[in-house]
């Protein structure tokens, strides 16, 4: 049609008469407008890594995209903790925060299905830099800029695989086939990716990492961004949970020898959550006014804030359990006085306070876990109880002695403890649960609830090809 | 070369004859006469066409008429009501009109023209000024609510301004064509979504209908194309039904003044009842004491280390306060309504013109709510000559709408009124808003008063929709039209947040503001021909329209307002923080359309119609959608055999198959994108979607099968239908692998049905000229069946932060809810019993099934007219059955004294007078479970909350007195009137209105669910139009 009608027109144009039929045909019966339109306020995909500013601006993209409410947020963090000792959920008696709060988490549980396609859509974004990344050839583009971009999104990449293992895998079981999909090639809309063993899936993030650890070397970046001694403690981290002792404590050493950061005094302590970039915080995601995490609004929203307004509350037990820490000064970032009526007796965390402008930093990993690592990898025999100690007295706490942990199950009982005070509501409690195989021990439940539920929508949107973990 | 030189000959040719049109006339007379009825009053506005001849005229006022016709040539009288006559073209003559009751002769207009009701192929359903003038309506959709088979228009929210829903034999959300002008209908105010107490968007609000910026006063009549056949010239954009709107056109003599108004009020139609102080105390300890009895039985009942005092220890709360607020009270009101409107029309034989203005004020019944409407239109023609036809259509408007906040959603005012407790006031002795905090309600957001009062939200709109047009006849049977038009709207949206307010407060106040402009062009040329060979009639059409939008959007926020000052724009806030990205939208379509008809000796009909669309919205090589359509009919009265049947006087049998399509995907749909991003004061890029390079057009496919049938001339009435629609190729979005980094991909998969068998008829029961009763009643069957779907069980929130609430499940109903079968209350224990599907023991998820859907078996109205003497009453009634509502708001209202861990400071929510009827005892039977404080003995997502929606309303009783003409003096005409809207409803349904949706409705696959909508008024008014 359109052909017929060109050829018309370009017969007409030869004569004068002709050339004026041609515009009335041009003006009423055909249009030369093109049915293509492009969005003003999007990129299409092909033209984003054309050259090396937009491959910084993808890099950006994925720290952005880590920021997700649903993951570094808030929720990835504070629902991890819902379903431990330490949180209990207040809100308007929303059914899936209760099932999260009750440790019975269903497979249709609309949070976690949502905590699950934020970890994954990092993962994707950062396939697509590490697909670009080598292509790229801009003069500008240095090659230690390159190295530290590849590097950033190998270790975000690896932390995204091992939240996703330790929140939906047997992270705890290296011989488990229930590991997670480990994704490390762009998709396409109709790819679908299997879960791996465990052992991959610790392999895959392994290798993530010390990939990231050998490029990120001469790399100067703040604590802002995925540094190279992130990269070490997350190691430390990972080998941890697969309980691979030495190289955890040889990493988390390495983190602490380094001196670039450090703990801080106990009368500067309370800093690390009122002010930002501490020099306790060896990787901080960094929020601002224009751009603000929902930590404040979960967890404290105001002074009189109701039990409803609020969906992260401490737990009732958790003031027992600072009751029982004489000295501790981490017991202040936790009141369970100062609260309406309808919160007691559970409490409120004190760790996201700004309602102002609510630009509240996940705290990715601070030097405290190093220390809480080293002490755990090495054990009491091994001389972990320094480290230990070394933490409780930064914290106004008394030296542990021989006499207070006379073996190792004592010992790790302590480690426990402490890691409870100083890290609740950052997401680690009820992975250390699941890792030592405690969930039933503390939370009462039956021990198939150390994992959450693959959600019930992956498994339709892979045709049932995805299996979802024992109990659900 | 030769080849070439012919066509440009021919082309030449054929402008030479556009625009040089040889002027040939054989002898002409001049006709003059008069027209008159059986009584000998004169008729104005009778038609007079000259047979085979495009001349014509109409008669003024005093039935007189003057035109020129060639000597021996036939004149034809006709007009709506009367019979028509063919008389042979003489010096003077006088004609007399017999009146009829036949509809067979009504002019309907169809897609880009107009047929006779009788040569009609499709399935197409019109409504007239006369149906609706007299009953004043506020959107043009109510003018249709019941009256029309196929149709289902419900009101799923009770707000000022608010959207219908139209549903067109089971698809919503139809193409509105005003004028023939496509308009955009969707709801485009940013504030139209609810959020939670993070901020986050959990659910789609409030629909604000731009439909609602036509002023129903302007309306001449409304054709609604229901089959594929009819509706196939609008190929693309018409796979959920066509709504052609036509407005009033002026008229060749003496102008006229018409004045309309009425006034009124309104009154929420039902108000749901709640516990007052002394029964929410009881209910409380009501449940405190069962929970008490449960926990002395067995003391782990509750947990091991349940802490008894709750149940023991006094409350912090008592009943002997004096404070008894009922909170539906206090939020609601008796709220008045007026429509004023000035028309004047008039013309000669040359320009016709129709000039209109209104105002329309509407209080909402939620205090502080508001809708205010101003509009003014001008239609124009112009007969520059024998040849030559131009004119114009143009309408504005511009409205305010102060919003109830959240509307429709669960943080909006009237759910927080329906929570609030009884023993909070809503001032504290200082004359402060209380604090809802102190009271015993937890479900609260903030002081219902308050919120209605401090959070200020308006959505301001200003629309313009204007058309030229020109027409030109070439020749006798050859007629070319092109018109341009463009359809501009903007929208601003304001929400300030006082820092008094809850969630104003930390921040020293909160603000947005969005603004939101479309402009959309549209050219359309067609070329007409007809002719009639002896016994052959001939149509044919084809034309070429183009269409292009436009559109941006922008929103700021910002926090910290100056306390005290009452500044509230969002330029004022100490901090700007956020600036969403929101998308801009650019779309074009190109069209190819044509439309052959045949009719012989009106007999045999058939119709033809293709469209071909091209359309931005998909990838080169996908752009191009063909929709063919084909429709025979036969006018069995015709034929010999039936010629003198003096009973069945009209009897025609219609078959149809065609399809439609659809892009309403919004734009950019087809491209994979990265949208702008920020890390730590810096910009970057991040994906945005994921797209299927294989997208296309959705096709719809569309059987009918009916009959029209008239009774001794028209006393009896009416037609059947039979339909099966199958939407193919479902443009849905479709869960994909998180793996992929994305939730969803928009892509064409699954299949649609729906299948049903329609019924109207009309019986003018007594027609005397002194009392006239005339009835229509119409039903229409309809079943939706999901055939096919890329990924099957797909489970569906209504709000993102519920549990699921519907699913799509192959061979279920699209919208089917999703939840736990409630088995009754146990006699023994009083506890809720569940059905354990899967028999494992425990009542979870695993344990949900279909629990009925909301769309309704069959449905329909009946409307009596009655005319005594100058008095008129009419009585219109609407019919539902078999649909169902999700009713999430009950849970909270009917909490039976569960806690929330409040303590013995508050409990969850106040409840309704239901709750006095909880089970008591051992052997108590009833419905309602045993009220219990530390567990919830209900569960939300089960049947004990869905409900029978069934209904049957009396939609208007409405009774008028025309004063007849010899009593009037100066003027024309005039007519009064007083009517109930809303008049009475028999229905099942708990809440307040089995209509309602909170989520707007749009989405059919998650329709149907009540979170406490704005619930609708009862409307008394009284009205008059006058004419001068």
């Amino acid at each position: 049609m359109k052909y017929i009608v060109c050829k018309i027109i370009k017969v007409l144009s030869s004569s004068p008469l002709g050339r004026l039929g041609a515009a009335f045909l041009l003006f009423t019966l055909f249009s030369c407008q093109k049915l293509d339109v492009n969005s003003p306020n999007d990129v299409p995909a092909n033209d984003v890594f054309k050259n090396a500013d937009g491959l910084r601006s993808a890099m950006v993209g994925l720290y952005n995209n880590m920021q997700q409410r649903d993951y570094y947020g808030a929720y990835y963090p504070l629902m991890s903790d819902l379903n431990s000792d330490v949180s209990t959920q207040g809100g308007y008696d929303i059914p899936a925060l209760n099932d999260i709060g009750a440790h019975a988490v269903t497979t249709s549980n609309v949070y976690v299905e949502k905590i699950y396609l934020a970890i994954y859509r990092c993962i994707a974004n950062a396939n697509e830099i590490l697909q670009a990344v080598d292509n790229i050839s801009d003069p500008i583009l240095s090659a230690e800029e390159r190295k530290s971009i590849k590097g950033q999104t190998l270790a975000l990449r690896g932390l995204a695989h091992f939240d996703a293992l330790r929140m939906f895998g047997y992270h705890w079981d290296n011989v488990s086939a229930l590991g997670i999909p480990v994704v490390l090639s762009v998709q396409k809309e109709k790819d679908i990716v299997t879960r791996s063993t465990v052992a991959q899936s610790y392999s895959a993030v392994l290798k993530d990492l010390n990939d990231a650890d050998a490029l990120l070397g001469e790399s100067e970046l703040t604590a802002q961004y995925a540094n190279q001694l992130f990269v070490k403690g997350l190691l430390a981290r990972v080998y941890l949970y697969q309980q691979n002792y030495e190289s955890a404590s040889s990493f988390a050493q390495a983190v602490i020898d380094d001196g670039t950061y450090a703990l801080l005094e106990a009368d500067k302590f309370s800093s690390i959550y009122s002010s930002r970039l501490t020099r306790e915080s060896v990787f901080e995601l960094s929020f601002d006014g224009q751009n603000q995490s929902f930590f404040n609004g979960v967890t404290y929203v105001r002074d009189d804030a109701l039990r409803t307004e609020i969906f992260f509350l401490a737990r009732q037990g958790m003031q027992e359990f600072f009751n029982s820490r004489p000295g501790d000064i981490r017991s202040g970032l936790m009141d369970f006085e100062n609260n309406d009526e309808s919160i007691l007796p559970d409490g409120r965390t004190q760790k996201y306070r700004g309602e102002v402008l609510k630009d509240n930093p996940a705290y990715i990993l601070r030097i405290a876990e190093m220390y809480l690592i080293a002490a755990e990898a090495k054990k009491l025999g091994g001389g972990g109880l320094d480290f230990l100690n070394t933490l409780r007295q930064a914290r106004g706490m008394a030296a542990l002695t021989g006499e207070d942990v006379q073996d190792e199950a004592a010992f790790l009982n302590a480690v426990l403890d402490e890691r409870k005070a100083e890290l609740n509501f950052e997401g680690h409690r009820f992975f250390d649960l699941a890792r030592l195989g405690k969930i039933n021990e503390v939370l009462g439940v039956d021990d198939t609830n150390a994992v959450f539920p693959i959600p019930q929508r992956e498994i339709t949107a892979t045709n049932n090809t995805l299996i979802q973990n024992p109990g659900f | 070369m030769a080849r070439k030189k012919r066509l440009y000959l021919l082309l030449q040719a054929l402008l030479l004859s556009v625009f040089f049109p040889a002027a040939l006339h054989a002898q002409s007379i001049t006709v003059k006469g008069t027209v008159k009825d059986a009584n000998g009053n004169p008729l104005q506005g009778i038609s007079i066409n000259v047979k085979g001849k495009s001349s014509g005229t109409s008669t003024a006022t005093d039935g007189s008429f003057s035109l020129s016709a060639d000597a021996g040539s036939m004149l034809e009288f006709s007009s709506v009501g009367y019979k028509t006559k063919t008389e042979k073209a003489a010096e003077n003559i006088s004609i007399i009109l017999q009146e009829t009751a036949s509809q067979m002769a009504d002019v309907v207009v169809v897609g880009y023209g107009t047929q006779k009701k009788s040569n009609l192929t499709g399935a197409v359903a019109s409504i007239g000024n006369k149906d609706f003038k007299q009953q004043p309506v506020t959107n043009l959709a109510s003018s249709i609510q019941g009256k029309l088979s196929g149709i289902n228009v419900t009101s799923p929210s009770g707000t000022p301004g608010a959207g219908l829903l139209v549903s067109i034999r089971g698809a919503q959300n139809p193409l509105y064509v005003v004028d023939g002008i496509p308009m955009l209908s969707e709801s485009n105010s940013a504030l139209s979504t609810s959020f939670n107490t993070t901020g986050e968007e959990v659910g789609q609000g409030q629909n604000i209908s731009s439909i609602s910026d036509i002023n129903p006063d302007d309306i001449e009549s409304i054709e609604i194309l229901k089959d594929a056949s009819s509706a196939a010239i609008y190929g693309s954009r018409a796979s959920n039904g066509v709504v052609l709107v036509t407005t009033k056109k002026g008229k060749a003599g003496k102008s006229q003044v018409g004045f309309n108004m009425y006034t009124g009020f309104q009154k929420v139609a039902k108000k749901l009842k709640f516990l007052n102080s002394t029964q929410f105390v009881n209910l409380v300890e009501e449940a405190r004491s069962n929970d008490f009895k449960l926990y002395t039985a067995n003391p782990d009942v509750f947990g091991a280390g349940f802490d008894a005092t709750v149940l023991t220890d006094p409350l912090n709360y008592a009943a002997n306060t004096g404070i008894n607020t009922v909170w539906l009270d206090e939020v609601m009101r008796t709220a008045p309504i007026s429509n004023y409107e000035i028309n004047v029309k008039g013309g000669n034989d040359k320009t016709r013109f129709y000039i209109s203005g209104g105002y329309f004020d509407q209080q909402g019944i939620v205090i502080e709510n508001y809708f205010k409407r101003m509009n003014a239109r001008i239609n124009i023609d112009h007969n520059i000559n024998d040849k030559l036809l131009i004119g114009t259509n143009i309408s504005m408007s511009k409205s305010l709408n102060r919003r109830s906040f959240n509307d429709d959603t669960y943080s909006g005012i009237v759910t927080n009124a329906i929570g609030a407790s009884p023993l909070m006031p809503v001032y504290d002795v200082n004359g402060n808003y209380s604090k809802f905090e102190e009271y015993q309600a937890s479900w609260l957001s903030d002081n219902p008063v308050k919120s209605a009062r401090e959070i200020r939200g308006t959505t301001d709109g200003y629309r313009m929709l204007g058309s030229i047009f020109a027409e030109y006849k070439i020749s006798r049977a050859l007629k070319f039209k092109t018109s341009w038009s463009a359809d501009y709207a903007s929208l601003t949206d304001k929400l300030f947040l006082s820092p008094i307010t809850t969630d104003g407060g930390p921040i020293g106040g909160r603000a947005t503001k969005a603004n939101f402009l479309s402009t959309t062009w549209l050219n359309e040329n067609i070329l007409s021909f007809q002719k009639s060979f002896s016994k052959h009639t001939i149509g044919v059409l084809a034309g070429f329209t183009q269409q292009g939008t436009t559109s941006d959007r922008n929103a700021l926020s910002g926090q910290g307002f100056p306390l005290g000052s009452d500044l509230s724009d969002v330029s004022v806030a100490a901090i700007i923080t956020r600036t969403p990205v929101l998308p801009g939208g650019n779309n074009r379509l190109h069209s190819y359309l044509a439309r052959a008809t045949y009719d012989y000796d009106g007999k045999y009909l058939a119709s033809f119609v293709i469209r071909a669309d091209g359309s931005s919205r998909f990838n080169k090589g996908k752009q191009y959608g063909y929709f063919p359509s084909a429709s025979i009919g036969w006018n069995i009265n015709r034929e010999s055999f039936m010629e003198n049947n003096e009973t069945l006087t009209a009897l025609k049998l219609r078959a149809s198959y065609g399809f439609t399509g659809d892009q309403e995907i919004g734009d950019y749909q087809n491209k994979p994108l990265w949208q702008p991003a920020i890390y730590n004061g810096q910009p970057g890029l991040k994906p945005k979607i994921i797209t299927d390079p294989n997208l296309t057009w959705q096709k719809n496919k569309g059987l009918n099968v009916g009959i029209d049938f008239e009774f001794w001339n028209g006393i009896i009435s009416g037609s059947s239908d039979y339909f099966v629609n199958t939407r193919t190729d479902l443009l849905n979005y479709v869960p994909v692998a998180g793996t992929t980094g994305f939730a969803t991909i928009l892509t064409n998969g699954g299949e649609v049905e729906d299948k049903g068998f329609e019924f109207n008829v009309t019986s003018r029961n007594i027609n005397t000229k002194q009392f006239k009763w005339t009835t229509n009643f119409n039903i229409t069957f309809q079943k939706n069946t999901l055939l096919k779907t890329p990924v099957d069980n797909q489970l569906l929130n209504a709000f993102i932060d519920l549990n699921p609430t519907h699913i799509l499940k192959v061979g279920e109903t699209v919208g089917s809810f999703w939840g736990i079968k409630f088995n009754g209350v146990d006699p023994q224990t009083g506890d809720a019993t569940f059905e354990d599907l899967n028999k494992d023991g425990t009542i979870d998820d695993n344990d949900a099934q279909i629990l009925g859907h909301a769309r309704p078996d069959y449905f329909g109205g009946l409307t009596n007219n009655f005319r005594y003497g100058n008095f008129d009453l009419m009585i219109a009634t609407q019919f539902s059955v078999g649909n169902k509502v999700y009713n999430l708001i009950r849970p909270v209202w009917q909490t039976l004294g569960y806690s929330n861990d409040g303590g013995l400071d508050q409990v969850y929510a106040n409840n309704g007078i239901t709750a006095l009827n909880t089970w008591k005892k051992p052997g108590d039977i009833t419905d309602i479970p045993r009220a219990s404080f530390v567990n919830k003995n209900y569960i939300e997502n089960s049947s004990m909350f869905v409900e029978d929606a069934s209904f049957f309303r009396v939609r208007t009783i409405n009774i008028g007195y025309t004063f007849s003409k010899k009593t009037l003096k100066f003027l024309n005409g005039l007519h009064i009137y007083a009517q109930v809207q809303n008049a009475l409803l028999f229905t099942k349904y708990k809440g307040f209105d089995p209509e309602v949706s909170s989520n707007g409705g749009n989405i059919d696959r998650t329709a149907g669910v009540d979170y406490a909508a704005y619930p609708p008024a009862r409307t008394f008014t009284f009205g008059f139009n006058l004419n001068f």
